[in-house]
């Protein structure tokens, strides 16, 4: 349990507006790093995030990850449509209640119709999880 | 009315808030042999009506999970690592269907995996390995 109320990083923007996002979320992305190289995303874990022993579930953080990777695929081709083809994720640490729960996605290689992502998962605390996905670019703008 | 559609599944029991959050979902048979089902609906859905990979892959988490309970006495385990591959659209109003496997389990792993299908057409794989908590 948090004693205070926890405040979202500074510049974070609503990400989640719709669909399963919504229903999810809230969700929020975050100002870029390294002259936009990195992309950033966030979320507070809330009650029905958890699973039964006090965790963040799973389940949620790959959904957070697919959420994370498939902005920045979307954010870096310009493509409105795209599809998760793979996604391998480690849990290295547990997410607590009430945390603010950061990403951080980096491009590993890019071609014309697939993407290449790495991302890393973690609070101001401790790493949660790394990912490796691969994404496919259906369309370009 | 999703039972309707799934003659003889009952709906899991689920404790997870998360899963709950994302069920209901439906099982057939027993122990480890059961067979797990999701309607998917309009929450588990992008804007364009296809499933959402996290909808899919909490599934997967909570199918193998649940074959992973069975495989070790309902004994506190953690995911620790998942792989899944998308392999086609799953849309709203699609049923998913999984029979988990148990790959192996070790003193302190427990490996597992799934096919996914939709009207018996392979749409979605996961493997997974769990560990057993307070093992060493």
């Amino acid at each position: 349990m948090v004693d205070s109320p926890v405040t979202l990083p500074e510049g974070a923007e609503l990400a989640s507006t719709g669909g399963f996002n919504a229903y999810i979320g809230p969700l929020y992305r975050l100002p870029d790093e390294e002259d936009g190289a990195v992309k950033r995303f966030c979320f507070i874990a809330a009650p029905h995030h958890m699973n039964a022993s006090g965790t963040v579930h799973g389940g949620m953080l790959m959904s957070f990850i697919d959420v994370s990777m498939s902005r920045t695929t979307r954010l870096v081709t310009g493509a409105q449509r795209t599809a998760t083809v793979s996604l391998a994720t480690d849990f290295v640490g547990p997410g607590r209640l009430g945390e603010v729960i950061q990403s951080r996605v980096r491009i590993s290689r890019k071609t014309r119709s697939m993407l290449f992502l790495a991302a890393e998962i973690f609070t101001s605390e401790r790493k949660l999880a790394v990912a490796n996905g691969l994404w496919k670019v259906s369309e370009a703008a | 009315m999703s039972m309707s559609l799934l003659p003889g599944y009952r709906q899991t029991e689920l404790v997870d808030p998360f899963e709950i959050f994302i069920g209901p979902v439906y099982e057939i048979g027993e122990g480890l042999a059961r067979r797990y089902a999701l309607p998917v609906d309009a929450r588990h859905v992008n804007m364009g009506g296809r499933i959402h990979g996290g909808a899919l892959m909490t599934f997967a988490d909570l199918s193998l999970g649940q074959a992973v309970w069975d495989a070790t006495g309902r004994a506190a385990v953690a995911t620790t690592n998942m792989q899944t591959q998308f392999l086609r659209a799953v849309q709203i109003g699609d049923v998913l269907e999984v029979a988990p496997q148990i790959t192996r389990h070790t003193r302190t792993l427990v490996f597992a995996r799934g096919d996914y299908t939709v009207n018996r057409e392979l749409v979605f794989t996961a493997q997974s390995v769990w560990k057993l908590l307070g093992e060493n």
